[in-house]
């Protein structure tokens, strides 16, 4: 197995910068997570690995060794494709087969293989089918057996479970994982599914306008955003002015102004909360005051609409000066009984709170 | 090319497989398409006399009468042509794809057998019917009326409008079954009358396609020889003029000939041109969600629907079937004797073998070439996005613009020269079927590729598969049916090319198509019949195939 360096690629399509002076290390066996909006670049970077087109600049180490100029077909990277590209005229089996074909292996070494890879996807069944007769959970599994098959040096994944069902997809998911941990083999995935990424990858890397944004563990990624951008796309958030915290909150704390101390630049910046560390409370101020703890920062909003989603309740709100805001609460009787500008209260720890520079990917402050 | 195996870092690249490919392909195309094209209009601009450069041979054509008369009536007989095209395509594409006709298949099978059938077979067929000794005339002579005659520019018009109204009528019916049953059933609910919603919604959704169908049928009646040569008696049109001047020219430069035969691309290219620019703005996609149904008739319009349709298609078919019967009747020389007998079919074979055996080793010579670089070429088109790919795509629409007449020229003047001359050869025929005839092939090739997605192909390359070897194990085999179908189509047109092979035929290389027109100038109407007979079975044979392998898809044909 080997480790994946990237130094300074560069793609420019005319004045369109697809990627833009990209550098990455993946180590060994890791399952490196590509996520971001579409355009974002992160296909662009999956098919450079591949060798589908060539950067304009830069450096792809794969166990050391310099690839730029090795061609496609021989970079030893095993790929899984969004529309599975299984071969239409060939049998599953004779699809696992078609990368072995192109390597000399001894007779046995080969069918050994083959037999592996149906095992491991679970297809022996399906070997001699056609891929018109399978399904399309099954057309990806030949996918994946097949870029399994060859041994790659590293799999490249490009969203192979984006046109599943919701089901089988959340199957896949932890087959897949399941399969990368027990062989170990350095995986490359882009997805634009960040549930998926959080839930597989060892490292995910965020992308936006070619530019990575943040790479590092799922749970660090989740809670501390480094810009505003992986804030606002990995997971929700609610984004407030310095503005809208100073008018709404009724009782003017301690902790407040410490909080808006944080804000260097008060009108220039982002207050970002994450809706489940945003506490409900019901009625007005006063009454809820007496109650919660001091050290809470209470925002008084009028209630907009409520999605009640099961085991959650969406509460959506707008501040006095307009501003929304949002909380995921637990269902209760009386919460749910709560209609359309209604007042209440919503609150938060000050340390809940992240401040980024208000931009797209205004850096966090 | 990198050691095998092994990452290495080597800075020296052999040009990759699809770039050698990408070159061969424009090389090929400069040769045996610019080159002669160029060849064409530089004589075009040399006067015969002097041999200096001038504008003499076109101000001629744009001056003296007898030019311009030519220049008119190609201009009246393609409009008329096309008109009368239309008028019998719209319709009868309009009850097949709204109402329930049966035998809708036996329909579109007439049609498109008309489409393929030699051209000229037409125009010779109904002088035997309505010439001046035709069986039809003689008979009504007998009770005494006179019967229209089919020379002169009415004769050509009628003839052209049956030959090109298959065009109109498949591309129409094609567009009308993909025409949202919501827009018309809108139009009702608004309250239009069946025929407001025709003319006010239906016809301009499908305009594009009849636009399409009609600009083809009027290229092809510009550049069409054998109608108005043995039709015209008098009617000069352009293309006879030029072939008359480039017999007559014969030896020096063919610059008149040549000069006619450009101004008919410019006219085919100006309507081209106009046709493009109409109907950019008029392009209504949108999804099939809400498929036409066809309408049950009922009582006599079911009677008249049905008559109309299958009379269409029986008269156009007509000339096909009086050349098979005439071919089954004896004759000495231009009189038929009476009774039925093979002596054509047993005359043919030994008079003219060599016409049959030339055009069937030609086109099949030629239509190996095109069934390889279709291949290359469509792959060239479709997956590298290129300007050159572009530059090919274009170069390609050429050949369905320019008469043979003029590549036929063009190759005279490029291939005759002091150090080669190929013109007489077998070769020469076969360089221009396969030139004339690979954009058929490709077509095909790119509309199937198309389909194929191309991570089909980066799946192979990355499961460790050379570019050509993806190209041979996955690409191929999954054109293949476009492939064959191209192939087929070029065979087609390639077996009834007349228009350049009658410029550059020889005794040795003389073909059916050109065998058959001289047949008929010489008024052997047995042994023309006969050939006819035996092209026009080859080419059923082959459209019989194509239906086989495209599951009955009309479409391949236009």
């Amino acid at each position: 197995m080997s480790g994946v360096r990237i130094e300074n690629i560069r793609k420019t399509y005319g004045d369109f910068v697809a990627l833009s002076d990209i550098s990455l290390d993946i180590p060994s066996g890791a399952f490196f997570t590509l996520l971001g909006p579409s355009g974002c670049g992160k296909t662009t970077l999956l098919r450079t690995l591949a060798g589908f087109h060539k950067e304009d600049a830069g450096k792809i180490f794969v166990g050391g060794a310099a690839i730029e100029n090795v061609p496609a077909h021989k970079r030893d990277m095993g790929m899984v494709f969004q529309d599975y590209a299984v071969f239409p005229h060939l049998s599953v089996a004779d699809n696992v087969a078609f990368g072995l074909k192109q390597r000399k292996l001894s007779k046995s070494d080969f069918l050994e293989r083959v037999e592996e890879a149906l095992t491991t996807t679970q297809l022996n069944a399906l070997a001699s089918r056609m891929p018109h007769e399978l399904s399309g959970g099954q057309q990806q599994r030949v996918g994946i057996a097949r870029a399994l098959a060859i041994r790659p040096k590293v799999l490249l994944m490009d969203e192979p479970l984006s046109n599943l069902d919701a089901k089988l997809r959340l199957e896949l998911r932890q087959e897949l994982r399941a399969i990368q941990q027990k062989m170990g083999i350095t995986t490359v995935y882009v997805t634009h599914d960040q549930e998926e990424a959080l839930s597989m990858s060892d490292i995910i890397c965020v992308m936006y306008g070619g530019i990575i944004q943040q790479a590092s563990t799922p749970f660090e990624l989740y809670n501390e955003p480094t810009n505003k951008f992986v804030a606002t796309f990995v997971g929700e958030n609610n984004f407030l002015s310095p503005h809208a915290l100073a008018s709404a909150a009724s009782s003017k704390s301690v902790e407040q102004f410490q909080l808006l101390g944080r804000v260097p630049n008060a009108m220039k910046a982002v207050l970002a909360i994450r809706p489940e560390d945003m506490t409900l409370e019901l009625g007005t101020d006063k009454a809820v005051a007496k109650t919660s703890k001091n050290s809470t920062i209470r925002l008084s909003a009028k209630i907009e609409n409520l999605s009640f989603l099961g085991r959650d309740l969406r509460v959506s709100a707008v501040l006095p000066n307009g501003e929304g805001i949002f909380a995921i609460a637990h269902p209760t009787p009386d919460r749910v009984k709560l209609r359309k500008g209604d007042s209440v209260i919503f609150s938060f720890m000050p340390e809940a709170a992240k401040v980024f520079e208000d931009s797209v990917t205004g850096r966090r402050l | 090319m990198q050691a095998s195996g092994g990452f290495s870092n080597s800075h020296f690249r052999m040009p990759d497989f699809w770039t050698l490919m990408i070159w061969l392909t424009l090389l090929i195309l400069f040769v045996l398409l610019i080159l002669p094209i160029f060849g064409v209009l530089s004589v075009s601009f040399i006067d015969p006399k002097t041999g200096n450069f001038s504008l003499g041979n076109y101000i001629q054509i744009f001056t003296r009468p007898y030019y311009l008369t030519a220049l008119s009536n190609t201009l009246l007989i393609a409009t008329l042509g096309t008109l009368g095209a239309c008028l019998l395509g719209v319709p009868l594409a309009y009850c097949t794809a709204r109402f329930v006709i049966r035998g809708r298949t036996i329909i579109t099978t007439l049609a498109i057998l008309v489409l393929v059938a030699p051209p000229f077979i037409g125009a010779y067929a109904w002088i035997m019917m309505f010439g001046s000794n035709g069986f039809i005339t003689n008979a009504l002579a007998m009770i005494g009326i006179n019967a229209p005659t089919i020379y002169g520019l009415p004769g050509i018009v009628f003839v052209f409008s049956l030959k090109f109204f298959p065009y109109i009528y498949l591309m129409t019916e094609t567009a009308l079954n993909a025409v949202n049953k919501s827009f018309e059933d809108a139009a009702e609910n608004m309250g239009c009358t069946a025929m407001q919603r025709f003319w006010k919604v239906t016809l301009p959704l499908v305009f594009p396609a009849v636009s399409t169908g009609a600009i083809i049928a009027f290229v092809l009646s510009i550049a069409d020889f054998g109608t108005p040569a043995l039709l015209g008696r008098g009617v000069r049109t352009l293309s006879t003029i030029a072939y008359t001047a480039y017999t007559s020219e014969l030896g020096g430069q063919p610059s008149m000939a040549v000069t006619i035969s450009l101004v008919m691309v410019m006219i085919s290219m100006v309507v081209l041109l106009a046709q493009r620019f109409f109907i950019s703005k008029r392009r209504y996609a949108s999804a099939l969600t809400n498929r036409p149904v066809k309408a049950r008739l009922i009582g006599w319009r079911n009677i008249l629907a049905h008559t109309y349709c299958y009379a269409v298609v029986a008269i156009a078919m007509l000339p096909a079937l009086v050349v098979f019967y005439t071919s089954l009747l004896k004759t000495r020389g231009p009189v038929f004797i009476g009774g039925f007998g093979l002596e054509s079919y047993r005359r043919v074979l030994y008079d003219a073998p060599e016409a049959i055996f030339n055009s069937f080793s030609y086109a099949l010579v030629a239509v190996a070439f095109i069934a390889i670089f279709s291949g290359l070429i469509a792959y060239i088109i479709v997956r590298k996005e290129a300007r050159i790919s572009g530059a090919i795509d274009l170069l390609l629409m050429v050949p369905y613009l320019i008469p043979g007449v003029v590549i036929a020229i063009g190759y005279v003047v490029t291939f005759r020269n002091d150090w080669f001359d190929i013109t007489g050869t077998a070769t020469i025929i076969m360089l221009i079927f396969f030139i004339r005839r690979l954009p058929y092939g490709v077509r095909s090739t790119t509309t199937n590729l198309r389909q194929i997605k191309p991570s089909m192909e980066e799946a192979a390359v990355n499961l460790g598969a050379s570019p050509q070897k993806t190209f041979l194990t996955i690409t191929l085999p999954l054109v293949m049916p476009g492939l064959i179908i191209g192939s087929l189509m070029s065979f087609i047109t390639a077996i009834n090319e007349l228009s350049s092979t009658l410029i550059l035929y020889t005794a040795r290389t003389i073909t059916m198509p050109v065998k058959i027109y001289v047949s008929v100038i010489d008024g052997e109407f047995g042994t023309a019949a006969a050939l006819s007979s035996i092209l026009l079975f080859s080419t059923g044979l082959c459209v019989y195939l194509v239906f086989r392998i495209s599951g009955d898809k009309e479409t391949s044909f236009v």
